[in-house]
């Protein structure tokens, strides 16, 4: 018997709006103010088992993000609820640390910011910064980066403490391809350590080489889970 | 196989437990961003000590040579650069952390970690920026004949409560900020209005010497830490009950924002 890593069981995910205008209008008018609530999520059930790699594919909208958000606890559940092994790291596009610090002074904060004391964070900055293969770039402010050089090295500090399960929302696309080779192969390396991997990725052939399974979501929902060949494949005939 | 509830918060003692496995991170922080704000600037940190050391300048030249008023107190400079310094000490460290949550909120969706973190990183930087400030203004002391006291011991004791008190309101502060943001637009008005009820400018002894309105005075903790300061620093007059007042209105404000924050801690990364 496998473990579980993570158990996804009804989730829901919901967004409030307010709407200032309408605030000032209903206040005139003696009204509650109207909050619009946008179902992003709509009960979304599967099980991950440990050192499995599964792709989140649906058109933009379709609850990817929000669903990996709610796994890390970010976005609180309306309904259902999420259980993990561990909790989950997030690695997202717009990841940012300390825009106006250099990329060495990121790479150490980003490792204290996962809990590590200083001697161990000092002894692990070089192995990211190797890593990210950014060189003299790493003495500028982070500001500077062009957003490749900002996935790399935030892959880099991501990926540098092997979290049980990682989550990652786009993040590898933004790299060149010498980067995401390299990326891939962390990751395959990760997952041999039974790490587990959750990837939402427009790039379906990457989703086919770093993916077994697939879940196919769409306006909140779960249209497809299963191998990731035929999913892939009912979502692009679709 | 034990499973974790993903958003189900912590108890209290597993918290605490992790903001001190976080301790490296909420010294580096403020450190890294201290360095960061004046490296724009050509003087760099100088600005530090040029900052406070300016603003007595300022102070000397209206209140002692353009119009030398003292308003009934003994050296009004000291008295005057004592009570804005703490001030606005107080104040810096609520803003700080009431902005804490908004300005992070990148880290936030990228790290895990006790958001506690945030606003008590902030606490830590504005007490490391007080270094300098607080240099400057013995110097303004001693400049005035004040030679070192005994009571001069409890400078620390004062300076944790005083952060103490700072740090609970602005635990209040990012809470209530993360969901109406409007609160970072209406705290420099409160604040002006506070320094104006806080006896910085002027000795409340000297305007009110009735029991009743002093007692009311003690309700403004703002009022209670200008006071506790300048009698460790000056011997200005502060009675036991000013020390009382302190005390509760620090442990209060602690105990209060520390559960105020913590009620919303997991949707801290939301919109609010």
């Amino acid at each position: 018997m496998t473990d579980l890593a993570i158990r996804c069981s009804d989730a829901h995910v919901n967004y409030l709006v307010r709407s200032n205008r309408q605030l000032i209008r209903s206040m005139i008018r003696g009204q509650k103010p109207e909050v619009r609530v946008i179902e992003a999520v709509k009960g979304v059930t599967f099980d991950v088992d440990v050192g499995e790699s599964v792709g989140v594919i649906g058109p933009n909208g379709s609850g990817k993000t929000s669903l990996l958000q709610a796994m890390t606890g970010l976005l609180p559940l309306n309904k259902g609820e999420i259980l993990v092994k561990s909790v989950p790291t997030f690695l997202g596009v717009q990841a940012v640390l300390r825009p106006q610090l250099t990329g060495w002074r990121n790479i150490q904060l980003g490792l204290l910011a996962q809990g590590l004391n200083k001697s161990e964070a000092e002894d692990m900055t070089n192995s990211v910064a190797d890593f990210c293969e950014l060189d003299d770039f790493l003495d500028l402010p982070m500001e500077t980066f062009s957003s490749g050089m900002k996935a790399r090295l935030h892959f880099a500090v991501a990926t540098a403490l092997a979290p049980d399960i990682l989550l990652i929302d786009e993040a590898l696309a933004v790299g060149d391809r010498s980067f995401q080779k390299k990326s891939s192969e962390r990751l395959k390396e990760h997952r041999s350590k039974a790490g587990t991997i959750l990837l939402v990725s427009h790039n379906l052939e990457e989703v086919r080489q770093s993916c077994q399974r697939v879940i196919w979501l769409e306006n909140g929902v779960v249209v497809a889970d299963g191998p990731a060949d035929d999913v892939i494949e009912a979502y692009e005939t679709s | 196989m034990d499973l974790l509830k993903v958003g189900e918060s912590l108890s209290l003692s597993e918290y605490l437990k992790r903001l001190w496995t976080h301790r490296h991170f909420m010294m580096r922080v403020p450190l890294e961003d201290l360095r960061a704000q004046n490296s724009h600037t050509f003087l760099g940190s100088i600005w530090l000590v040029l900052n406070p050391l300016l603003q007595v300048g300022v102070y000397f030249l209206v209140f002692g040579l353009i119009m030398p008023i003292d308003r009934g107190v003994d050296q009004y400079l000291v008295f005057l650069t004592i009570g804005v310094f703490v001030f606005f000490h107080s104040q810096r460290v609520i803003s700080e952390s009431t902005r804490s949550l908004v300005i992070n909120v990148g880290l936030i969706r990228t790290v895990h970690f006790p958001r506690a973190v945030l606003p008590i990183s902030a606490t830590v930087g504005q007490a490391l920026a007080f270094i300098p400030i607080f240099i400057v203004m013995t110097v303004v002391v001693l400049a005035y004949g004040n030679w070192p006291h005994l009571r001069w011991l409890l400078i620390f004791p004062v300076f944790i409560i005083q952060n103490a008190f700072s740090l609970g309101i602005g635990l209040i502060g990012a809470r209530i900020n993360h969901s109406y943001r409007d609160l970072e637009n209406l705290l420099p008005f409160i604040f002006r209005l506070l320094f104006y009820i806080s006896g910085v400018l002027y000795s409340v002894d000297s305007v009110v010497d009735d029991d009743f309105w002093r007692a009311i005075f003690l309700l403004n903790p703002m009022y209670c830490l200008v006071s506790l300061w300048r009698w460790v620093m000056v011997g200005t007059s502060a009675g036991g009950e000013v020390w009382l007042a302190t005390g509760i209105w620090s442990l209060l404000a602690l105990l209060i924002g520390l559960s105020a924050f913590r009620s919303k801690e997991t949707t801290y990364g939301g919109t609010g």
